[in-house]
């Protein structure tokens, strides 16, 4: 059944950021992503494609939308990147609001697709090229934006900084010994068996979890700790924006505190 | 026009330099467009490091062998069809009779050859299977959507040598020689595209699934299949 609706969003991340944009500037970014920066994976997926659409019954957009065509992940590579390649990277803001829609909230990247895939094509990887060129058009949604920019800025998803962390550690701590005696929740313990790294929302509004975490390993009587310095967020929402080089600093800060810590092994909460 | 494409110059040309020049190109072709492939894979940085021989064998024997992932079974008309289809596109030409002949009549070597009745029926089955993928890409809606123009060129490459073929064989709407030289004609044009073409998943297949079967083996520690 071909319906092809979708309810009319605003997002201020959508609607204001394009109009910003110039055919030039889309058209540069396009072909600097999908020429510069996309290799040989690119090149094999779109070659090597025939779409037979084989694809579909592993979406959960598709399923979900009583198997609309056009939320089939064949079809939504179709819509954006086949799309963009066709025109030569010549396309509107308009359309470019299209391919954001579709690469931010049409795809969630579970790459389930590529296990369905005849060829193992990773149509994750290609929406990924998808967000790239619209997050580095800044075109992004706002929640999403957002939590990038605290990445760069705190060195967290959730505008929690360093000074934030340690306090709201102490504050924990001091929380989970009304239930265990002398319970400790150790910074900066060198050599640890286990290093824990929170969701960032651990430390903001859902400090309860962080709690449940430090009984049980209090309990539990393993070996462990977390950084009292940047690179204790376990996230990284960077990624999802398409913002390549934050993404990177980010993940490179997180397993260097592992490192500095020399633990063996990290833990990370979802 | 008619006197041209019957003659016998022409029908000497594609016998002897045309084979040659169809089987350069395909060969030349396919090592040239692998071997860039692999050699631009270097740049994607994610691409050597997880490439595991063990995960690249395991994923390639479950999509290699029938209803062996979980997809095919789901599909199971579409698996039928497309293993029937790809095991008939090789085997027929390879071990038909006439073709055997020709190579014996060139270079003096030979192999065994399919029974002509049996290589007739595998014949009609891939125009058949090239019927169903056809049929297929009209009314099933989700494939109809990401469909070009482009795809159905590319069964009619597939299909149009076993047409033409069957026909020459059997004699059937043009003259003998004509049909026959439509045959070759389309047969080495057939070749030549391969590499250019999407029909280069023949040459591509083995190295996506080894990216995508190692990658999630080594990696995710999961199935591909």
């Amino acid at each position: 059944m071909i319906k092809m609706q979708r309810k009319t969003v605003t997002d201020q991340g959508f609607d204001e950021t394009v109009k910003n944009l110039t055919p030039e500037k889309i058209e540069k970014t396009i072909n600097y992503v999908l020429k510069k920066e996309a290799a040989a994976r690119l090149k094999a997926y779109v070659e090597t494609c025939v779409h037979c659409g084989l694809c579909n019954e592993a979406c959960h957009f598709y399923l979900s939308y009583d198997r609309d065509p056009s939320y089939s992940p064949v079809s939504k590579v179709r819509q954006t990147l086949w799309d963009m390649m066709k025109k030569k990277g010549k396309v509107d803001a308009e359309t470019l609001k299209m391919y954001a829609r579709i690469g931010y909230t049409e795809c969630n990247i579970c790459r389930r697709c590529s296990m369905y895939c005849p060829f193992g094509i990773d149509m994750g990887y290609l929406m990924i090229l998808v967000r790239r060129i619209c997050g580095l058009l800044k075109v992004a949604p706002l929640y999403l934006q957002d939590q990038g920019y605290s990445h760069m800025y705190t060195y967290s998803q959730s505008w929690v900084a360093q000074d934030d962390w340690v306090d709201t550690v102490q504050f924990v701590e001091e929380e989970i010994r009304m239930d265990i005696k002398n319970a400790r929740i150790p910074l900066d313990k060198e050599g640890a068996e286990i290093m824990y790294s929170p969701h960032s929302l651990e430390a903001k509004f859902k400090t309860n979890l962080l709690a449940n975490i430090a009984k049980i390993m209090n309990v539990a009587k393993i070996d462990w700790t977390m950084p009292s310095f940047d690179g204790w967020d376990s996230t990284n929402q960077a990624m999802h924006v398409g913002d390549h080089e934050t993404m990177g600093m980010v993940e490179r800060m997180h397993f260097n505190a592992g490192f500095k810590l020399k633990v063996k092994k990290i833990v990370t909460s979802e | 026009m008619y006197d041209f494409l019957t003659s016998i110059e022409l029908y000497n040309f594609l016998k002897g330099p045309m084979v040659w020049i169809a089987f350069l190109v395909f060969i030349c072709g396919s090592i040239y467009r692998t071997i860039s492939l692999i050699m631009l894979a270097k740049k994607d940085k994610v691409v050597y490091p997880y490439l595991s021989l063990k995960y690249t064998l395991r994923s390639l024997a479950h999509w290699l062998i029938p209803f062996g992932s979980r997809n095919m079974r789901l599909h199971p008309w579409m698996t039928f069809f497309a293993f029937t289809f790809h095991i008939g596109l090789l085997v027929t030409p390879i071990f038909l009779y006439p073709h055997i002949m020709l190579w014996y009549k060139a270079w003096g070597v030979r192999w065994w050859s399919l029974p002509e009745n049996v290589a007739d029926i595998m014949t009609l089955i891939v125009v058949l299977c090239c019927v169903f993928f056809i049929f297929r890409r009209m009314f099933a809606s989700e494939v109809r959507f990401v469909t070009y123009a482009s795809d159905y060129l590319i069964i009619a490459i597939a299909a149009a040598p076993f047409v033409t073929g069957f026909l020459s064989f059997h004699q059937l709407i043009f003259p003998y020689r004509l049909m026959l030289i439509l045959h070759i004609i389309i047969g080495e044009l057939m070749l030549m595209v391969i590499p250019f073409t999407r029909l280069s998943h023949m040459l591509f297949f083995w190295l996506t699934r080894a990216h995508t079967g190692s990658e999630f083996g080594v990696f995710r520690h999961s199935k591909d299949y």
